[in-house]
């Protein structure tokens, strides 16, 4: 499994690397638990909602580091409806690929630059605070945002979850299919934990697998 | 430059006159050792004088000790043909939640085919927890396991004062230990620790990969664990490779010759490594025993507020090879068990290296390495949030 020269290439001199002078949205996915975290600052022309200038910083691996570098050039001039549309598997192509195992990386940076934009909307009443009740299309969405580390798809996709639920008092049951013996069964367990627990309205989460 | 190859822990450069005492094996001395026939019976009298060899570098006799294709090979034949031979004495099995992962899988394994295991903790440096060793021992433990010198960062077990807990209780249960870590780099007599088995494994000590042995305290019943044709060895069934038992003798004679000048020299150099960090870098930690309670070649750093695979791949830029705790280089992309049965948090775990030191490094190549190591660690904490973040909070 190797990186390919254009992901080493971003690693080794990211673009659009620091905190902006001036911003006016920001926003941090990922925890250093995880070993993961990505911080976007965004500048949005509030005019034409172009966004004039994009930059980073990043806690995590070389896969972290290029595809936090990569979100960061594609949404550069965009519109921010422009850029909420471009997805994990796009940044990961933009990159020549990506190995299977790291393909997660792409999928926090896009969920970093759509939050921070969201983050925008929402400071300039764009778009108004979700606050609808949790519910079972809310859970799936989330888990369509984790991936199986072994071939790099998503567990919705892979038809890996095979029932998700939410009961009384905020209790979100998930079953999920994979092997006993598969090295990442630890790994995606974490993974629905963490991903479920910051859904508001979560109170506690059951996992079978 | 050439390569600066600081992963010696896992597979090591075979010396240059290790190849050449093989190369023989490969061409004229091809026979199969076996009796009468005159080019066989040579190979058997050199199976001898290698095994006499690698025999007397751990104070065994050589009737004691079983050549293997590897040093997992040798600690499944410990540990499977141990147990097999000797269940009916009892069902528990003790080791540590630190063990090398031949261990820990077999232990898991038996624990599945319903054996009970004890796992045994540890401290903040990685040692077992003996007090907790003399409460789980019991009159139907069979076998206690152990590693030597751990594979992270190479804390070394106290294996006297463990087959000391052992002999005095209720318990009359074997001793395995696995060494291939710590052999080569610390002293090791099996009769003076009076373990019941031990393994060494020849790559780890500039030998070739695919060879180890099992050291068997005569008296102590091992049942084989491949059943096939048997020439040399019962319990080592099958063609076994004279070419790589050649090497390892050779790798052996070359470690031991002058054991305490090759020791002593790896040591200096970590100890100048771990200084050079020290003094060059700040907010580092520093992981595992100090000192003599270590593997002399083994140091084990954590870099605060930066990953460990992106300092891996840096470096591995710059041509030095190193390994990394992180979860992003874990195989199951799980934070490190040694670094979290140490008690070390998520992000020291992520941020842990590993650099294991040879005799063909020099204190050249280690500048170098701290070089480059300053310079991987200040640009990648300039991209962290979390530097990022300690600065702003402490005014630096």
């Amino acid at each position: 499994m190797q990186y390919s020269q254009k992901v080493l290439d971003h690693f080794m001199k990211p673009h659009n690397l620091g905190k902006l002078d001036k911003s006016n949205a920001e926003a941090t996915e990922g925890s250093p638990a995880c070993g993961d975290q990505v911080s976007i600052w965004l500048n949005v022309n509030e005019e034409t909602q172009l966004i004039e200038d994009i930059s980073f910083l990043s806690y995590g691996c070389a896969s972290n580091i290029a595809t936090a570098s990569i979100i960061t050039d594609m949404a550069k001039g965009k519109t921010i409806k422009e850029a909420k549309a471009i997805s994990w598997k796009e940044a990961a192509a933009e990159l020549d690929g990506l190995p299977p195992v790291k393909m997660h990386c792409s999928v926090l940076a896009v969920d970093t630059l759509r939050k921070a934009i969201k983050n925008y909307e929402l400071a300039h009443h764009l778009i108004k605070a979700e606050k609808g009740a949790l519910n079972k299309e809310i859970v799936l969405a989330e888990l369509a945002k984790i991936l199986y580390p072994k071939v790099g798809e998503d567990l919705i996709s892979l038809k890996m979850v095979k029932y998700a639920g939410v009961a009384e008092g905020g209790k979100v049951i998930i079953d999920v299919e994979i092997p006993k013996f598969d090295k990442f069964r630890e790994n995606v367990a974490d993974e629905i934990r963490e991903h479920i627990e910051k859904l508001p309205g979560v109170k506690d989460i059951t996992i079978n697998m | 430059m050439k390569r600066i190859y600081l992963n010696n822990c896992i597979t090591s450069q075979p010396a240059p006159e290790v190849v050449d005492a093989m190369l023989p094996y490969f061409k004229e001395k091809f026979h199969f050792p076996e009796n009468f026939i005159q080019p066989g019976t040579e190979r058997r009298r050199e199976i001898d004088e290698f095994k006499k060899i690698v025999a007397d570098s751990i104070n065994a006799i050589p009737e004691a000790v079983h050549f293997t294709n590897s040093g997992t090979d040798a600690n499944n034949l410990a540990i499977k043909g141990y147990i097999s031979a000797n269940a009916d004495k009892g069902q528990h099995i003790i080791c540590s939640i630190v063990d090398y992962p031949d261990i820990l899988t077999n232990a898991a394994y038996f624990e599945e085919s319903g054996f009970e295991v004890s796992y045994l903790g540890c401290d903040g440096d990685g040692f077992i927890n003996l007090e907790e060793l003399k409460q789980e021992l019991r009159s139907d433990t069979i076998l206690v396991m152990t590693t030597l010198a751990n594979h992270t960062v190479g804390t070394l077990q106290d294996i006297t004062e463990i087959k000391k807990i052992i002999d005095e209780s209720r318990s009359e249960a074997a001793l395995f230990v696995d060494a291939c870590q710590g052999y080569g780099r610390v002293p090791i007599d099996v009769v003076d620790m009076n373990v019941d088995m031990l393994t060494i494994s020849a790559h780890k000590i500039h030998g070739p990969q695919g060879v180890g042995a099992l050291y068997i305290k005569p008296g102590i019943a091992v049942a084989p664990t491949r059943h096939g044709i048997n020439r040399i060895d019962p319990l080592a069934t099958g063609t076994i490779s004279i070419a790589n038992i050649a090497g390892f003798a050779k790798a052996v004679e070359l470690a031991f010759t002058n054991f305490k000048e090759n020791v002593d020299y790896i040591r200096e150099l970590t100890r100048y490594l771990y200084l050079s960090i020290e003094r060059r870098i700040p907010y580092t930690m520093l992981n595992g025993a100090i000192c003599e309670f270590r593997a002399p070649h083994n140091l084990n750093v954590s870099f605060d507020f930066i990953e460990g695979e992106a300092i891996m791949m840096m470096l591995d830029q710059y041509g030095i090879s190193v390994a990394t705790g992180s979860a992003c280089f874990s195989e199951g992309l799980q934070a490190n068990y040694v670094m979290m049965a140490m008690e070390r948090n998520h992000e020291q775990s992520h941020s842990s290296m590993k650099f294991t030191l040879s005799r063909y490094n020099t204190r050249e190549e280690i500048d170098y390495v701290v070089d480059k190591l300053e310079e991987v660690v200040k640009e990648l904490r300039r991209r962290s949030p979390l530097y990022d973040d300690f600065i702003s909070k402490n005014n630096i």
